[in-house]
């Protein structure tokens, strides 16, 4: 709960983006969108246009005496032309404006694509892709409104109660003024109600963001919940968190409810209705007006509003996409690892940390101090409880973020000014968590060396121990991973390591878990290891301590700093903590679970008969 | 979508239907007060003010009563959105809570989870929002023409005749919307896949993807997504525009042979007007409509999608629950698949004696997982039986069932709570001994002596703040105080570093003690002491007995027992054969 409110006091903290930095965000776009809104306003007036000729008509229909007929043709056919360009323009607006929206979106991905392959990677381990996925997708889609809607909808809003007025003012100023009167407080207490309204979306956004947690995790836990014989309870407590956000809607829609229902009825046609005809029906008495002069008043008066109205809706609409296009910006602004073009000549394949400090938050080192030096063809594996920072020595080297201070050099050389594709053609790693993409299996082992022949595919699969499952798949090495083939997990395994060994660096980092991977084919992922890390250099992170025993150097991590380094034998002469950890090692290697135990437990619960 | 509504908010329907009907008598209001016009005007024309004033009046008093029932209308649909929203929430979860267990550990849990929190609110936006627009802009129009033909038959039944265009129109353009949203939501899923698939493998993109083109795939779908979007576009508008065009139609016909009955004095002058300022009217209110298409689309979608939901069977419970006589555990002939398509275990018997362990090898995707939760009836078998203490797992009430068993898996799932909610959620009556018992057994205590706030540690959302050592023991000492005979454990600490494996071990002794144990078994050491080692291969039974009995038989067991034998010799090392 704690993480979810932070999260959104977070987002309250951030400002809306800038009218300028819009702007620059749809520049290509200018021009598109200049045509929509002149379309736009051309619809607008055109809007207009029929009712004044149905005016103008009245007016030759009532005046005294003949009618004169070509006039209130005349007439017909300007409504009708007004109509056609009104709906022609409408429409074309409508398209250009969405097709346009519809481009910006493919353009802000591609440009947030383009950006975010050049953030440190560290960056993608720190959110989920869940939440790149909803930057990219659904705040992109939420903008949608601001591009396709807002610009149109506010000209609209402005240019036919101006043409409207401007006309009828034309007829009696007096009366227009009356007209006016309830839309100029419409509009005051509309702007009231989106100002008052941002601050309740800030509730409204919490109470939803607690409600869709209880949601997901009443749904995700109740497997769990249901084992221990507690539906009821998590159940409960979805309930209560249900409750608890109706209430908070409810307290909060009540509160706007009164001022919300009398704005809207301010702007309904009726109240103009009453307005306008009374207004005119005692212009008429008075003398001030012509009796015919009561038609465009009604036909006009009743139409200012609309489109104010339309804004009002979309009020929430605008909100949305302006905090969304506030985080796609933020996304694209997101500091990226500085990158050199070319770099100073690596000499040798020596890797050294040369005392390298690093921090997650800025304010605990995560790593202090360390330096070391792999030297080619050697192994070397780093040993330390969770937490030690074993696995953040090993991801600093394919720069998933920069040390804070000291350097890594490769061949003398700080890997920082190295450019990456350089830099990865001397380093690659295989994890744990595998990474295949749904493409086929050719694509995805050939991923370093998109040309590289059928033989040297066929041999580095051959070698990682998949080449005959691959083989035996209907579609064989054009198999879509994912679709046309299931891999296991030790299967996974083993393609990744079929691509490291075509990737053929002569560096290697990797988790020593890998190989456990799957319980499964533990053999068959070793074999493939094996044969990958022949003559490489080689930093492992080790969990289980004897696959390590013959690593040329252990390095053992404590709290971030070096505490023991050496081989094995020497280690474990050491009695430090090397030997300890062995020593639980060897204890939990021999562990079974046994059921006749005679440890004391709790009252066993028996069962009744 | 209005009749889903109405089941789901069952005895409240009425409410809705009240609801409905003021709207309908507020949108017919509306319709009067714009027909009041043609009187009203006439008598402005004829100059007969004094009558003008009661029309005006008749109007005000409209008013009065429009207002008042608005207001009534948005404060009784504000209630029935709430009272809607709480009883979908309380079915929804009601169903949720009685469906099988193994339906969730299926893919649509997010699905379900979304369903349930944004599905709900959209649904909700129905009586609040929807409504009243919709009501408005389909009943007032026909009221203007019903009045219409009080005034003038002919010019109303020319407005009249066009109505079934427009219907027409409308529904055309909804159903070529309607075909291009499927394509636009595949292309969007599929966007969606290669954001997450980009973001996830981001990694191993830049170490291994060196030309460069590393965002193909993702671009492709860029690509797809824009152009699958443009196409419904415009496809879409092609419906738009003929919409637009009938509309244009309607409105024309009524000019024009509305002028010309004027010309030939077919009609009052002021009649025609009047009926021209409603004609105008009403063209509005139309044109708004079409965006509420997509509005009620997007609802009843998600009224679909949480029906569907409801009509997925739950578990049934037995009517005469009965009790086992002990923890026991046979399997008889079972057979079971997740779908028809895939059998998963197939004719599979075997027995359990109490308190022995049992263990499960085989190959991944033979079955193992399954035969554990077939126990804990997270499905039913397809054919065949399992039985505990003599009794078929669906002759126990689900409560009891639950309380014989416990399952310590891979996954831990921990609830945002404090530790001790944690762990107390396995019985909430324990006593603090009995608590404190389970913390030390399952080396929890190790966890809350590091951790400055204890036990009232905040474990986070879904247990995030833990490590998956950490998480499991938590998990484990759940289990411990929840004291169940029949212990369902499925072995794999691979991940864990060698400290937390040690001490994950230590939990799971305490918690094994004195307990029929079913392993899903990868250690020799495991194996090796097992009472019975049960060995699947091909969705069957392929060996069962001892170790030493299997290893003798030279089967599949030892083949196995061979690769496993292997990997544990296996050693690290780049620059020599180890």
């Amino acid at each position: 709960m704690d993480a979810v409110s932070n999260k959104t006091r977070d987002e309250k903290d951030t400002k809306l983006l800038s009218l300028k930095d819009l702007l620059e965000l749809i520049r290509p776009f200018q021009g598109r969108m200049i045509i929509a809104c002149i379309l736009q306003t051309i619809s607008a007036v055109a809007s207009v246009v029929p009712f004044i000729a149905v005016a103008e008509l009245s007016k030759v229909l009532l005046e005294q005496g003949p009618i004169d007929t070509n006039a209130a043709w005349k007439a017909c056919w300007i409504a009708f032309f007004a109509l056609i360009i009104r709906m022609a323009t409408t429409y074309c607006a409508f398209y250009i404006s969405h097709d346009t929206d519809n481009d910006f979106q493919l353009y802000i991905r591609r440009r947030l694509a383009k950006h975010l392959v050049k953030v440190p990677l560290g960056w993608f381990t720190n959110r989920s892709a869940g939440d790149v996925k909803k930057g990219m997708a659904d705040d992109v889609m939420h903008i949608h409104y601001l591009i396709a809607h807002a610009a149109l909808e506010l000209l609209t809003a402005f240019v036919i109660p101006v043409v409207t007025i401007i006309y009828l003012i034309s007829i009696n100023w007096i009366l227009s003024l009356v007209a006016l009167f309830p839309i100029i407080i419409g509009i005051y207490m509309y702007i009231r109600q989106l100002k008052k309204g941002l601050k309740l979306m800030d509730t409204y956004t919490d109470s939803m963001g607690k409600i869709s947690g209880a949601a997901i995790e009443f749904v995700q836990g109740i497997s769990v919940v249901k084992t221990f014989g507690q539906t009821g309870k998590a159940y409960n407590r979805f309930l209560e968190a249900a409750e608890n956000f109706l209430s908070v809607m409810w307290n909060m829609m009540k509160s706007t409810l009164r001022i919300t229902s009398f704005a809207e009825l301010l702007l309904t046609p009726l109240i103009a209705l009453v307005t306008i005809t009374s207004a005119s029906i005692f212009a008429i008495q008075s003398g001030l007006m012509e009796p015919v002069a009561i038609v465009p008043f009604t036909l006009l008066g009743l139409g200012i509003a609309a489109p104010l109205l339309a804004m009002w809706y979309g009020g929430t609409a605008l909100q949305e996409a302006a905090v969304a296009a506030t985080k796609v910006k933020a996304l694209l602004t997101t500091p990226v690892l500085e990158e050199v073009s070319s770099c100073n000549k690596i000499r040798g394949l020596e890797l050294e940390f040369k005392n390298v400090s690093f921090s997650y938050d800025n304010k605990t080192n995560a790593l202090e101090d360390v330096s070391f030096v792999l030297k080619p063809g050697t192994t070397t594996a780093l040993v330390g409880r969770s937490g030690s920072g074993k696995s953040t020595v090993a991801k600093l080297i394919p720069r998933f973020w920069d040390p804070a201070t000291g350097q890594i050099l490769l061949g003398g050389v700080d890997i920082k000014e190295i450019p990456s594709t350089i830099l990865y053609k001397h380093i690659s790693f295989v994890f744990q968590e595998v990474q295949m993409l749904s493409a086929t299996v050719r694509e995805n082992i050939t991923l370093a060396k998109p040309d590289a022949s059928d033989e040297e595919v066929f041999k580095a699969a051959n070698a990682a121990n998949i080449h005959k499952r691959i083989m035996e798949l209907p579609k064989g090495y054009d198999s879509v991973v994912g679709t046309d083939a299931l891999f296991s997990g030790g299967e996974f395994q083993r393609l990744s390591i079929a691509r490291a060994l075509l990737a053929d660096t002569p560096i290697l980092v990797m988790d020593e878990a890998t190989a456990f991977a799957d319980p499964e084919s533990e053999a068959l992922i070793q074999d493939a290891l094996s044969n990958l890390v022949i003559g490489r250099t080689l930093l492992v992170i080790a969990h289980r301590l004897s696959t390590i025993q013959y690593a040329d150097t252990i390095i053992v991590l404590h709290k971030g700093k070096i505490a023991e380094q050496g081989t094995h034998t020497q280690l474990v002469s050491q009695k430090g903590k090397y030997a300890a950890l062995w020593q639980r090692h060897e204890r939990s290697s021999q562990w079974f679970p046994e059921t006749r135990q005679n440890t004391n437990h709790l009252n066993p619960q028996l069962i009744s008969k | 979508m209005l009749r889903q509504i109405l089941r789901i908010l069952d005895t409240d329907a009425y409410k809705l239907r009240w609801l409905i009907f003021v709207h309908f008598f507020s949108a017919v209001l509306q319709g009067i007060a714009f027909a009041v016009l043609v009187p009203l005007l006439r008598n402005v024309f004829e100059r007969k003010y004094e009558e003008a004033w009661s029309w005006v009046f008749a109007e005000i008093a409209i008013l009065v009563i429009y207002s008042l029932l608005s207001y009534w209308a948005r404060l009784t649909g504000l209630k029935i959105s709430t009272d809607l929203v709480s009883r979908l929430w309380k079915r929804l979860g009601d169903h949720i809570s009685i469906l099988p267990l193994g339906w969730f550990s299926g893919g649509q849990v997010g699905q379900v989870a979304k369903l349930t929190s944004d599905g709900v609110l959209n649904v909700m936006g129905v009586s609040t929002n929807l409504l009243k627009p919709l009501m408005e802009a389909f009943v007032t129009p026909s009221v203007v023409i019903i009045t219409m033909a009080i005034f003038d038959w002919k010019l109303a039944l020319a407005v009249a005749a066009t109505i079934p265009f427009i219907a027409i129109a409308y529904f055309v353009a909804e159903k070529i919307t309607h075909k291009f949203d499927d394509q636009w939501y595949m292309a969007s899923v599929n966007m969606s896949n290669r954001i997450v698939e980009f973001a996830q493998a981001q990694p191993i993109l830049r170490a291994f993807n060196r030309t460069n083109n590393s965002v193909q795939h993702l671009d492709e779908a860029l690509l797809g997504s824009r152009n699958a979007t443009k196409k419904s576009l415009s496809n879409g508008s092609i419906g738009q525009i003929l919409f637009l065009v009938v509309l244009q139609a309607a409105f024309t016909v009524v000019l024009f042979v509305g002028t010309s009955s004027a010309l030939g004095a077919n009609i009052d002058a002021p009649e025609l007007i009047a009926l021209l300022i409603l004609v105008t009217r009403f063209v509005q209110p139309l044109m708004d409509a079409g965006g509420l298409g997509v509005a009620s689309r997007v609802a009843r979608n998600n009224l679909k999608r949480i029906e569907k939901l409801m009509a997925t069977p739950g578990l049934p419970e037995a009517t005469h629950p009965e009790k086992p006589k002990d923890t026991a555990i046979e399997f008889k002939n079972v057979s079971f698949g997740y779908d028809k398509k895939r059998t998963i275990l197939k004719n599979v018997s075997f027995k359990v004696v109490p308190n022995t362990m049992t263990a499960l090898v085989g190959a991944s995707g033979s079955g193992k997982t399954t035969i554990t939760r077939l126990i804990g009836r997270f499905w039913d078998v397809d054919s065949g039986t399992v039985s505990i203490g003599e009794k078929d797992v669906r002759a126990l009430s689900s409560h009891d069932l639950m309380k014989l068993v416990s399952f310590v898996f891979q996954d831990v799932y921990l609830f945002t709570g404090t530790i001790e909610e944690n762990i107390r959620m396995a019985r909430p009556d324990a006593t603090q001994d009995q608590l404190e018992y389970a913390i030390r057994a399952a080396r929890v205590d190790e966890i809350i002596e590091r951790l400055p706030n204890g036990l009232a540690t905040q474990v986070g959302e879904a247990g995030g703040s833990l490590s998956g050592g950490e998480r499991q023991r938590v998990s484990i000492a759940r289990a411990i105080l929840k004291d169940a005979p029949i212990i369902l454990l499925d072995e794999a600490t691979a991940a864990l570093d060698a400290e937390n494996e040690a001490l994950v071990q230590e939990a799971l002794s305490a918690l094994s003690a004195n307990r029929t144990l079913i392993v899903v078994a990868h250690r020799l050491q495991t194996i090796m002491a097992a009472d019975q080692i049960i060995v699947l291969d091909n969705n069957a039974i392929a060996e069962k007995g001892k170790h030493h009995e299997l290893l003798g038989s030279g089967g599949r067991y030892a083949d196995f027992w061979r690769e496993k034998e292997r990997a544990k010799g296996w050693r690290i090392k780049s620059n020599a054969v180890s």
